[in-house]
C-alpha cells in the first residue's frame, strides 16, 4: 500500500523532472492543459512515466481522459496503484 | 533549396507520402541516405539471381482493397503486374513437435476447411477465431472503408484489450493450433502474448483474404512510384544525410543535409523516431518524450540466408508455397538463443517473376533473431567487421542449410549462400535500432508512437508509426500526409478509388 501523500510527492517530482516545470506550479488545483500547458501528445508520455515509476497500467482511457487538474492525477495514481498492487 | 515539404527516407511510406502530396500540388523533396532509393523494398542481385529483402507478398491488392485503391489514386497501379497466389498456394507449416504438417491457405474458407480436417476436435474454436478476425476487421477502415479513420486512428495506439494468446486459449485445446494460428506473427514481429486482437487482425485479415505477389516484386513498386513521382516533378536527392531539423519560432523550417540546408515548412520523418531525437534542437520535446521514445520496444530481428540452390522442384510448389518448420504453442517466434533447434522458414519470391529465369534458383532461408546474437560483433563499419563476426554468419547460415537439409531435402543442404542478413546488416541497412525488421512494437507493452509530434510542421511516418508491413507503411505514408492536407477529405478520395 503506498501512501496518498508518497504518491503526491513523486508524481509531483516526476511532474517537475520530466516536463520541466517550475515545482511551485504543481499544486493540486493546477490544471494539466491550461496552467502547466500539456497537450494531448503529452499526455501520452506523462501516462508513460507515471505507469514507468509506479509500475502500474493507466489503460483506462476514460479515467485518464477526465483527469483534469494535477489533484485528480494524484487520485487517479494512487487508486490505481493500491488497485493493481492488491491484485498481485 | 525550397520546397513545401522535405521527406526524410525514401522507403515505402515516404514514396506514397510524397506521391499524395505532389497530387495536391505540394513541391515535395524527398532526402534519401543510401545510393538507391526504396528502402526495404529493394532487390540486390548476386550472380545473376534478384533476391528481395522486405516484400515477399501482401494483402489488400484484390479488387476494392485498400491497397490497391491507394494505388489506383496515385497513380502506380497501372504500372504495377500484380501476380495473384493461386488458390493452393499456401504457408506449408510443419510443427517440429509432432511432425503435424499444416497448409495454411491464403483465403478465409479454405483455411477453415483445412484447419477443421488436420484438428476434427477444434471446429468450434477454429470458426470462432475466423470470425472473430473477421468481425474486428470490420472495425477497421483499412478493411471496411465505408467507416470514417479518425475514431479508429485515435484508439490504435492505445495497448489495450485482449491479446491473441488469450484467445486462443479461450478457444482451442491444441498447442499445435494454437502455434498455427499465431503464424501471422512473423508479419509484424510481437509475440501472441503481447499483441492484441486489433493489431493482430489488421495483418491476419488481410492474410486470410488473398495474398499478391508483383511482377519484379518489390523493386517494381520502387520502380513504379519514381516513375509516377517524376512525372510530378517530385525531387530525390540520394546521398544525402539529415543532420538535423532547422526550426524557427517553434515551428520547422527545413533540414540541415550533409550538402546543404533545404527550407521547408514540413518535414516527414519515415525513420525510427528514436533516431530522431538526436536531429531536432534542444528544448522543443520534454524530458518525457525523449525517455519514452528511447525506451521503445522494437519488433524482433532475423537471420538471412539469400542463396541458391540446384534443384529447386524438390520441395514441391516453391514457387506459391512458403516452407515452416514451428515449434508448438505460444512462443512461435522462439527467440530463446539456447534451443538448438530454431523455428525456420524457406521460400522463394524471385521464382514469381514472370522471367523468372535468373530467378529461379534463389531461395530464402529466413529465421528470427534478436540483437544479443550479434551485440559483441557491433564495432568497425559495414563491409569491414571483424573476422570473428564473418565467421560466425557463415557458421549460422552453414547450420540453417543442415536443418533445412534434414527438413526439406538433400537439395537444401546444398543451398550455396551468397548473401547473408543479420540485425547488423538491418540495423545499418533500415536505420532501425537493433535491427528491428518491423520498426517499433504495435504491442500491448507500450503506447506507440502516432504520426503528430510537438513541434509544428514535423511528421512521423513509416511501419513503426502505423501498422507494419508494406500495407501498414503504405498507409502510415496516407495518414500522415492525410494530417498534413485533411484526413477525412484525403480518406474520402482514396475510397473513392475502391
Amino acid at each position: 500500500m503506498i501512501s496518498d501523500e508518497q504518491v503526491r510527492r513523486r508524481v509531483t517530482q516526476i511532474m517537475a523532472e520530466e516536463f520541466e516545470l517550475e515545482p511551485e506550479l504543481l499544486q493540486p488545483d493546477a490544471t494539466l492543459y491550461e496552467d502547466l500547458g500539456l497537450d494531448s501528445l503529452d499526455a501520452v508520455d506523462m501516462v508513460v512515466a507515471l505507469e514507468k515509476a509506479f509500475g502500474m497500467k493507466m489503460t483506462d482511457e476514460e479515467a485518464v481522459r477526465a483527469v483534469r487538474t494535477l489533484g485528480d492525477l494524484f487520485e487517479l495514481v494512487s487508486h490505481l496503484s493500491n488497485q493493481q498492487a492488491a491484485k498481485e | 533549396m525550397k520546397a513545401a515539404v522535405v521527406v526524410i527516407g525514401s522507403g515505402i511510406s515516404g514514396l506514397t507520402a510524397a506521391a499524395l502530396l505532389a497530387k495536391k500540388g505540394r513541391r515535395v523533396i524527398i532526402l534519401e541516405r543510401n545510393k538507391r532509393p526504396g528502402g526495404a523494398l529493394k532487390r540486390f542481385t548476386r550472380r545473376g539471381i534478384p533476391f528481395d529483402i522486405g516484400f515477399h507478398y501482401s494483402g489488400g491488392m484484390g479488387k476494392g482493397e485498400i491497397l490497391r485503391a491507394l494505388w489506383e489514386y496515385i497513380g502506380v497501379w497501372p504500372r504495377l503486374v500484380i501476380l495473384p497466389f493461386p488458390p493452393e498456394g499456401n504457408e506449408n507449416l510443419r510443427i517440429r513437435d509432432s511432425g503435424r504438417v499444416v497448409r495454411a491457405f491464403f483465403s478465409y474458407d479454405r483455411l477453415e476447411d483445412e484447419l477443421q480436417r488436420v484438428f476434427p476436435d477444434e471446429k468450434q474454436g477454429i470458426s470462432t477465431y475466423l470470425n472473430k478476425i473477421r468481425e474486428i476487421s470490420n472495425t477497421i477502415p483499412f478493411f471496411n472503408p465505408d467507416l470514417p479513420l479518425t475514431p479508429y486512428l485515435h484508439d490504435l495506439f492505445s495497448p489495450k484489450g485482449m491479446s491473441l494468446a488469450q484467445l486462443l486459449t479461450s478457444l482451442i485445446q491444441d498447442t499445435d493450433l494454437h502455434a498455427v494460428l499465431s503464424t501471422p506473427v512473423f508479419l509484424y514481429g510481437v509475440p501472441p502474448r503481447e499483441v492484441n486482437l486489433t493489431i493482430h487482425a489488421s495483418v491476419a485479415h488481410p492474410l486470410y483474404s488473398g495474398v499478391y505477389a508483383i511482377d519484379g516484386g518489390g523493386q517494381a513498386i520502387v520502380d513504379a512510384f519514381l516513375a509516377t513521382l517524376a512525372e510530378a516533378g517530385v525531387d530525390i536527392l540520394t546521398g544525402q544525410e539529415v543532420e538535423s531539423i532547422i526550426v524557427k519560432e517553434n515551428q520547422v523550417a527545413g533540414v540541415k543535409t550533409s550538402k546543404g540546408e533545404i527550407c521547408a515548412s514540413h518535414v516527414i520523418y519515415t525513420g525510427h523516431p528514436t533516431s530522431l531525437l538526436d536531429m531536432v534542437p534542444d528544448g522543443i520535446f520534454r524530458k518525457a518524450f525523449y525517455n519514452r521514445m528511447r525506451n521503445l520496444i522494437n519488433t524482433n530481428s532475423m537471420f538471412i540466408v539469400f542463396g541458391a540452390i540446384d534443384d529447386p522442384d524438390t520441395l514441391g510448389d516453391l514457387t506459391w508455397v512458403n516452407y515452416y518448420n514451428i515449434r508448438t504453442g505460444l512462443d512461435i517466434m522462439d527467440l530463446d538463443l539456447r534451443h538448438p533447434e530454431k523455428s525456420i522458414m524457406i521460400n522463394a519470391p524471385g521464382r514469381r517473376d514472370s522471367d523468372s529465369t535468373g530467378a529461379s534458383r534463389g531461395v530464402l532461408l529466413i529465421r528470427m533473431s534478436a540483437w544479443d546474437e550479434v551485440a559483441r560483433f557491433d564495432q568497425g563499419v559495414q563491409g569491414k567487421r571483424s573476422s570473428a563476426y564473418r565467421k560466425w554468419k557463415a557458421e549460422s547460415a552453414d547450420k540453417m542449410i543442415e536443418q533445412a537439409g534434414r527438413l526439406w531435402g538433400d537439395a537444401c543442404s546444398r543451398i550455396e549462400p551468397l548473401a547473408i542478413g543479420t540485425p547488423l546488416t538491418f540495423r545499418d541497412r533500415l536505420g532501425s535500432p537493433m535491427g528491428a525488421t518491423y520498426g517499433v512494437q504495435h504491442s500491448m507493452n507500450q503506447f506507440s508512437p502516432g504520426v503528430r509530434t510537438r513541434l509544428p510542421g514535423l511528421w512521423l511516418s513509416g511501419q513503426g508509426t502505423l501498422m507494419a508491413g508494406i500495407m501498414g507503411a503504405s498507409l502510415a505514408g496516407m495518414v500522415t500526409v492525410g494530417e498534413i492536407e485533411g484526413l477525412e477529405p484525403l480518406w474520402d478520395e482514396v475510397r473513392q478509388c475502391r
